[in-house]
């Protein structure tokens, strides 16, 4: 009895093991000999192989640098771009504005009424009159006004006989009045004597010379400037204006042009009104996090691509996949193939006598079923989950060969899907367990339920009916495994938003939704890994009393 | 546990009954059965797979207790540790070896790897596959298959053994090979119930019978004492021979002979109401009829008759 009893917690203990041992790989090689396991399987990787070949194809593709901002464009083909026309506050619909191009400065005007009729002088003229002329620029461009004499193609004869005023000229054109003179209505650029009619008016100036600047190349418009953040605020005032356009450091001081800026609102360089001009204005949260940035005009519109748009696309595709591919598809169908049948199949097929004709309690038997079927799908989930890992992180942006930051994320999409195939495994055994003959059609119908809720999940985590399923508190593991690997994500988040980046992170992704008020991750993957495992634990006891009570024919 | 165990009878059912709905598939039984091979008799539908389910933990009584070593086996799973269950399937693990199946299932035990695949092929030596036992079940033909199902209910040494049906389907040799392993483990003094619709098969394993039939227990004890009981009552034998009536000639005289038939070309009918004593007289009739015989069939030495005979035993005490 001493000796029995000195042996005893050790025997039990090794029987169990043995027994679970013998009914996991029994498990394992039942699964393994079935072809459905292998198509099931296999379907999971061609599906992984596809999104590999996905992102090698569109997203690593995008991060080649896109104009965000679309200011590397020259609509009125002046050969500056509308980035280098803004800077000299130029309009870039205009092909006669354009940087170091002749500016206009008015010198006198003569209006209806004025008393002094007569000036003389070589300027820039607008109007109408008579020219004394002693030089006329017939290759005159300026245009301050419009439109511009034809001094060539247009010029007659001035009705004889009759004085300037009974008569009127059509603007941009002239007509010879006789003793060398013109009449003239329209711009044009001459030295003489002007004298204009009662009821006339005219204006002259000067035209400054025009300098050539050389217009920038359009690359310089397309990745010119970059968000600044460094990772760690510190202000709340972050960025700042690197490529000038909202300084607008060649901006004409006479310039009364309007433009609009990114946003296509009226340009503002302290549009955010935090009394500093051209920065970038962050707000935070009581726990640091980054909820509103305000920017002003034209400031960090246009990062560099591959810095913030790869790498938000990265982002954006590993989490896609892991909730899309791995929670919702993978978690769902691996279950409905491999777990139905686990007890059921051996009901149908007559072998169940053999197992349950030891020693072993049926409730045991269930566990032990479960735990071979979750060794093939979990080791096949953690594989495929590193792989994916493995392949993005090499493809994926960054200066080291491999991005060790993505494999705590693929990590844990492995984790939650394991949790998944735990819940979905008890539940859709349970159900065959209670109806072998119905319970497929009632786990499908389940499956669909999860889908759809899996969808809302992504979509808004906060609809509380998303958080009547499964995938809800798997997911909410990946957003907030999410949150601790990559502090940075809600930042990149509201980047996008704030500078109208489309990344798509803000589609897959959402702050965790159930931290109890501390928006902190670990709590909801605490939150969410309790759910799960109540479930799955509560569907294994139902499943396990009913087995219990269930007469084998 | 073993030790209280040990005291109870291996098989004990008391006043154990089984519906199914409307149907009755065990009527009030009540048996104890302890030490060497006991027979179930009763043709198909007689309860006799229910009532190996009930003992095997899979069906509920409706009513009654029954008790393996002492245990209810609906409750607990303890008395598996001393029963081997050969049941009716046919299905197994068709991809698997002989051993790999025994083994796996030996594992269930308890036993380790190595210790499940040294008894696994100890088992199979035992029941005569030892040099097949690297092959795949779904190569095997019905009597190996059979011989492995009872290889898996042995691998543990068990003290009791139930057979649903081990010789159904069996070729001659195999059901041979089959028997000797009962009779064998019935020498070794474990308690062995073997089932089976045919009185000849259980007759050349035991003479300890059950006869179940409807449901109901119809008779229990030895096997030669009902047949003795049997013989007292009208018997027929069945001759085939060149020149029936000839024969018949010499039969009808003879004492225990009450009455003979035709009844078909070449067959004679006796009817007797003394089986042994008829038995006893054939032979020398046979030499002085001088006629050459092809068969002699005794068509009411079966288990139906058996029955018939019992009901109406019954019917009339």
């Amino acid at each position: 009895m001493d000796k029995k009893g000195l042996s005893l917690k050790e025997s039990v203990w090794s029987q169990l093991d043995r027994k679970a041992g013998a009914i996991i790989e029994l498990t394992i090689r039942q699964l393994r000999h079935r072809l459905s396991t292998w198509v099931v399987l296999g379907v999971g990787v061609l599906i992984m192989l596809l999104l590999l070949a996905f992102y090698v194809d569109s997203v690593r593709d995008g991060f080649e640098s896109i104009d965000n901002d679309g200011d590397s464009v020259d609509e009125d083909e002046d050969g500056y771009p509308l980035g280098q026309e803004i800077k000299y506050g130029h309009s870039d619909f205009d092909s006669s504005q354009y940087p170091g191009v002749g500016k206009y400065i008015p010198v006198g005007e003569i209006d209806g009424n004025d008393l002094l009729r007569n000036t003389s002088g070589n300027y820039s003229w607008f109007g109408q009159g008579i020219l004394d002329p002693v030089w006329i620029n017939m290759n005159y461009t300026g245009n301050e006004w419009d439109p511009i004499i034809n001094w060539q193609d247009e010029i007659n004869n001035c009705p004889e006989g009759e004085a300037f005023t009974d008569w009127a000229l059509e603007y941009g054109s002239a007509c010879i009045y006789g003793n060398g003179k013109y009449v003239f209505a329209g711009e044009f650029q001459a030295s003489g004597s002007v004298e204009v009619p009662m009821g006339y008016f005219l204006a002259w100036g000067i035209y400054t010379d025009s300098f050539y600047v050389e217009p920038d190349p359009i690359s310089m418009y397309i990745d010119e400037d970059d968000i600044n953040w460094d990772g760690i605020l510190l202000q709340s005032s972050q960025g700042f204006d690197d490529d000038g356009d909202c300084t607008r450091e060649n901006w004409s001081e006479d310039s009364d042009w309007i433009y609009v800026d990114d946003s296509g609102e009226v340009f503002d360089n302290d549009k955010n009104g935090n009394g500093i001009i051209c920065d970038v204005q962050w707000i935070l949260d009581g726990e640091g996090n980054v909820i509103e940035i305000n920017k002003d005009s034209n400031v960090d519109e246009d990062p560099i691509d591959e810095k913030f748009m790869g790498e938000s696309s990265h982002r954006t595709f590993i989490i896609g996949v892991g909730k899309m591919a791995f929670v919702i598809l993978l978690g769902l169908f691996l279950p409905l193939f491999l777990s139905l049948g686990l007890i059921r199949d051996e009901t149908e097929n007559g072998t169940l006598h053999y197992l349950l004709s030891k020693p072993i309690h049926r409730g045991e038997f269930i566990i032990y079923r479960l735990l071979g079927y979750l060794t093939v799908t979990g080791t096949y989930i953690l594989f495929l989950s590193l792989f994916m890992g493995l392949f993005s992180s090499l493809l994926g942006p960054g200066e080291n060969i491999i991005r060790l930051s993505d494999m705590p994320i693929w990590l844990g999409i492995g984790f939650a899907t394991i949790l998944v195939l735990c819940a979905y495994g008890a539940l859709f055994n349970t159900l065959a367990l209670i109806s072998p003959k119905y319970g497929i059609y009632v786990c499908i119908s389940i499956g669909v339920w999860e889908f759809v809720m899996g969808i809302l999940t992504i979509a808004n985590p906060n609809w509380t009916i998303s958080a009547i399923s499964i995938n809800h508190w798997a997911l909410q593991i990946i957003d907030s495994i999410v949150l601790i690997a990559w502090p940075d994500t809600l930042q990149l988040q509201q980047m996008s938003l704030a500078f109208n980046l489309e990344t798509g992170l803000d589609i897959f992704w959402k702050p965790p939704a159930h931290t109890l008020g501390t928006s902190n991750p670990l709590v909801s993957i605490f939150i969410s890994i309790i759910m799960l495992s109540l479930f799955t634990v509560s569907m294994l006891g139902i499943g396990q009393s009913i087995f219990k009570n269930r007469e084998i024919m | 546990m073993n030790e209280i165990g040990n005291k109870s009878p291996s098989v004990m059912l008391d006043h154990v009954s089984k519906w199914y709905g409307e149907v009755i598939g065990l009527n009030d039984i009540s048996l104890a059965i302890e030490g060497g091979v006991t027979g179930i008799l009763g043709p198909n539908g007689a309860g006799k797979s229910t009532l190996f389910k009930i003992l095997m933990g899979r069906l509920k009584p409706s009513q009654g207790a029954v008790r393996l070593f002492g245990i209810d086996p609906w409750k607990s799973t303890t008395p598996y540790r001393r029963i081997g269950y050969v049941s009716e399937s046919e299905r197994m693990y068709d991809w698997m070896t002989s051993l790999d199946f025994i083994s796996t299932l030996a594992r269930l035990h308890g036993m380790s790897r190595e210790e499940a695949v040294e008894r696994s092929k100890h088992v199979l030596n035992f029941v005569g596959l030892g040099d097949v036992y690297y092959k795949e079940i779904g190569k095997y033909s019905k009597g190996m298959r059979q011989r492995v199902k009872i290889a898996h209910a042995l691998v543990h040494n068990p003290d009791l053994i139930i057979l649903d049906e081990p010789l159904h389907g069996c070729d001659p040799i195999a059901r041979t090979s089959i028997m000797n392993v009962i009779r064998e483990l019935g020498l070794q003094g474990k308690t062995v119930l073997v089932s089976s619709h045919i009185l000849e098969e259980i007759e050349r394993i035991t003479e300890q019978i059950v006869i179940l039939n409807n449901g109901k227990l119809l008779a229990i004890g030895n096997l030669h004492a009902i047949r003795d009981l049997l013989d007292q009552h009208p018997h027929r034998i069945l001759i085939n021979c060149e020149n029936p009536r000839d024969l018949a000639g010499l039969f009808i005289a003879s004492e225990p002979v009450y009455g003979v038939r035709f009844p078909d070309k070449g067959q004679l009918e006796i009817h007797t109401n003394n089986l042994s004593a008829a038995h006893d007289a054939l032979p020398s009739l046979i030499v002085k009829s001088n006629q050459k015989i092809t068969s002699i069939e005794n068509p009411d030495d079966n288990l139906d008759s058996l029955i018939g005979y019992l009901i109406g035993g019954i019917n009339h005490g």
